[in-house]
């Protein structure tokens, strides 16, 4: 599987948390030549299964496929249409960004006249859609549509590529790429690849997937900060540093066993990595962790620098990586 | 100090210098299992960390009842190395910036290291009446960066170090009897029981990730245990100068009882009641919405579970010099024997339990 050909397609498809029929879609026909069964459950989660010898230990592999957005939630007497922000939206990266509604209206994200950078926040923006007043828009968009700043990436130098929404479709890409890597090869547990839905507004589909699976084990794949660019906060985690074990973020800490194993793994495999502790921002690692009865839960992460903008920022060498060392992890249970 | 108080003394001492730092609760497996399996019948710890000791009582559909005390402590964790053998660190649960300044710490990498934290001096800083921020602290090992690369990689625990000591009336002061001190208590009052005067079989849960997590550690072990009832016990702010009276509890009057929509009316009167029945030093206390304890998520895991929450006096939370006294430590003790043995509270939920489906 070429990564970037796989994220390019993942990344040009619009789907914003609660809405993920589109990727949905998209993903259950990449990774039906990779699985046993595939299924929806009730929220809209898809979840695949590669059977293995026994189901008595079940890895669970996750990433999200939805991303933030804006809801519209009024519309100006002269056309403008007001959103709220749909998850951890940053309204000075997000400004004069093109958008693009679910029902495919484009849009433009800019600020009222005379507001001041430092005062960016929902109620100060509007999304010119170019219509002429508040009845032609009503023809095109209506209180509860969802837009989302268009997606696409492109290539830097080397390994390293820029766009959006890599947070969580780089996730999404090593789930792919691990589900083709062990498709050949027999297993002794069941390994279940999950895109889940909602976590940008709070891992909220991980918690229903992970409580039908009761997973034994589980790995996340989401993206996570770096400490590598001029002015950033300090964290000992790099672009082209390798895969990033989590150790900690601010909505879980990991279980030791899986650190270890990970460690262990890519030490032994010479597989670069490093150790992640991210000190602001949580993952469905959380919600897998504690639902039903519990499972050690650990995560993968793709060091990213800007999230949540137009133009985070990966390293592929990173992406491969997190696919090998999650590969070995599951043929090591 | 009586006798029993001798025995919790030494108990929570043992207890409490044990690392459990949010996480980590797992590393004191073998300890726990050495110092308390022998008065158990079954001993496990899930895949999240909690510690599950489980006391039968030999009699058949007996209801099961849960005693849970959160095991894991608040602490620190290493984020980098740096050059000259400093640690950078972040917090584990809610720690006071105050009590950080030059404090004694103990590393628990692969081997286990002392160190203290150091800062800029205030005479070299400007706002030198302002404390320094975390992010400027660092803790100071004399190791080389390379040594410590070795020993203590990044996400390697660190707690205060351990130091107990006495002071007038009974009074304990030292580290993390939040919330081991009421884990050993529990531990201590289901041991002394002897099995044919338990109505119910007890399972006590030493509970992880209460500190760190939204819902806690506990929800695992609730929802693979299904208890009948339950009994949360965690330390509670106790009255100092300026502080509430309807936020505090006194030291040295007993345990708290409190009344919460997170817990079980019934339940918490049927407490209060044994508590006067027993003559149990106790106060009543009121927390509104929530307890801050594990009460709300036990009491909403799976199909529900009717719990009340139970606190012991504590002041200096979350430093190294946590105090507690040992009369109330006392007053815990009695009430969890009277409680795991009152066949009144035993048959009620059991019974309301059947009521409930025979509708």
């Amino acid at each position: 599987m070429n990564i970037y050909s796989t994220l390019q397609k993942l990344c040009a498809c619009p789907s914003i948390s609660g809405r993920e029929d589109n990727i949905r879609g998209l993903i259950s026909e990449m990774i039906l030549p990779f699985a046993d069964e595939v299924r929806v459950d009730s929220l809209g989660n898809l979840i695949a299964l590669k059977k293995g010898k026994s189901s008595e230990q079940r890895l669970m592999l996750c990433a999200h496929m939805d991303e933030i957005g804006f809801l519209v939630n009024f519309i100006e007497d002269d056309g403008s249409v007001r959103v709220a922000p749909i998850g951890g939206i940053n309204f000075t990266a997000s400004s004069y960004s093109c958008l693009i509604s679910e029902k495919g209206v484009r849009g433009v994200l800019v600020p009222e006249g005379k507001v001041k950078a430092e005062d960016f926040k929902a109620d100060k923006f509007y999304i010119d859609i170019g219509a002429k007043n508040k009845k032609d828009a009503e023809r095109r968009v209506s209180i509860g549509d969802f837009f989302v700043a268009e997606g696409g990436i492109k290539k830097l130098m080397g390994k390293r590529i820029a766009g959006r929404p890599l947070d969580d479709r780089i996730g999404c890409a090593v789930l792919l790429s691990v589900a083709e890597a062990l498709w050949t090869k027999e297993l002794d547990a069941d390994v279940y690849y999950v895109f889940s839905v909602q976590e940008e507004v709070g891992c909220r589909g991980s918690m229903t997937a992970a409580f039908a699976i009761a997973p034994t084990h589980s790995l996340c794949f989401d993206v996570t900060g770096t400490g590598d660019t001029l002015g950033a906060s300090s964290m000992a985690c790099k672009l082209g540093g390798g895969a990033a074990v989590k150790i900690k973020d601010s909505s879980v800490i990991c279980s030791e066993e899986v650190v270890n194993t990970l460690c262990k793994l890519a030490k032994e495999n010479k597989i670069p990595f490093q150790r992640e502790i991210l000190l602001y921002g949580g993952t469905d690692t959380s919600s897998m962790q504690l639902a039903g009865a519990g499972c050690l839960a650990g995560a993968l992460s793709i060091p990213t620098r800007y999230i949540h903008s137009g133009v985070e920022t990966c390293d592929l060498g990173d992406v491969e990586a997190c696919a090998s060392l999650a590969a070995l992890f599951a043929e090591n249970i | 100090m009586n006798q029993i108080q001798q025995i919790l003394k030494d108990r929570i001492i043992k207890l409490c210098s044990v690392m459990s730092v949010s996480g980590f609760e797992k590393r004191a497996k073998d300890t726990l299992y050495e110092k308390l399996g022998g008065d158990f019948d079954e001993i496990k710890t899930d895949p999240v960390g909690n510690h599950i000791f489980i006391k039968r009582c030999g009699k058949e559909n007996a209801p099961l009842c849960l005693v849970d005390a959160h095991f894991d402590e608040v602490g620190m964790m290493v984020t980098d190395i740096l050059d000259g053998g400093f640690l950078k660190f972040t917090q584990i649960g809610g720690l006071s910036l105050s009590v950080l300044q030059a404090a004694d710490v103990i590393i628990y990498g692969r081997q286990t290291l002392r160190g203290v934290i150091i800062s800029t001096p205030p005479h070299l800083r400007d706002g030198s009446d302002k404390l320094a921020a975390i992010e400027d602290l660092l803790i100071d090992t004399g190791y080389s960066k390379e040594a410590l690369e070795e020993i203590t990689p990044v996400g390697t625990p660190v707690g205060f170090a351990p130091v107990y000591r006495e002071m007038l009336s009974g009074t304990l002061v030292g580290k993390s009897f939040d919330n081991k001190a009421c884990g050993a208590v529990c531990a201590e009052a289901i041991a002394s029981i002897d099995r044919s005067d338990l109505p119910c079989d007890v399972a006590l849960m030493l509970s992880s990730f209460e500190e760190t997590s939204r819902l806690g550690g506990v929800s695992s072990g609730v929802y693979s245990l299904e208890p009948d009832y339950a009994v949360v016990t965690d330390v509670n702010l106790a009255r100092v100068p300026d502080t509430k009276k309807y936020e505090t509890v006194p030291l040295f009057e007993g345990i708290s009882i409190a009344f919460s929509t997170a817990t079980d009316r019934a339940l918490t009167l049927a407490s209060e009641k044994l508590c006067k029945e027993k003559d149990i030093p106790h106060t009543m206390t009121a927390a509104p919405s929530s307890t801050g304890t594990n009460s709300p998520t036990v009491n909403l895991t799976g199909r529900g579970v009717p719990v009340v929450d139970i606190g012991l006096p504590l002041k200096n939370m979350h430093t190294y010099n946590e105090t507690v006294s040992l009369d109330d430590a006392e007053s815990l003790y009695r009430f969890i024997r009277e409680f795991v043995m009152s066949k009144e509270i035993a048959e009620f939920f059991k019974k309301r339990e059947e009521d409930i489906f025979n509708v």
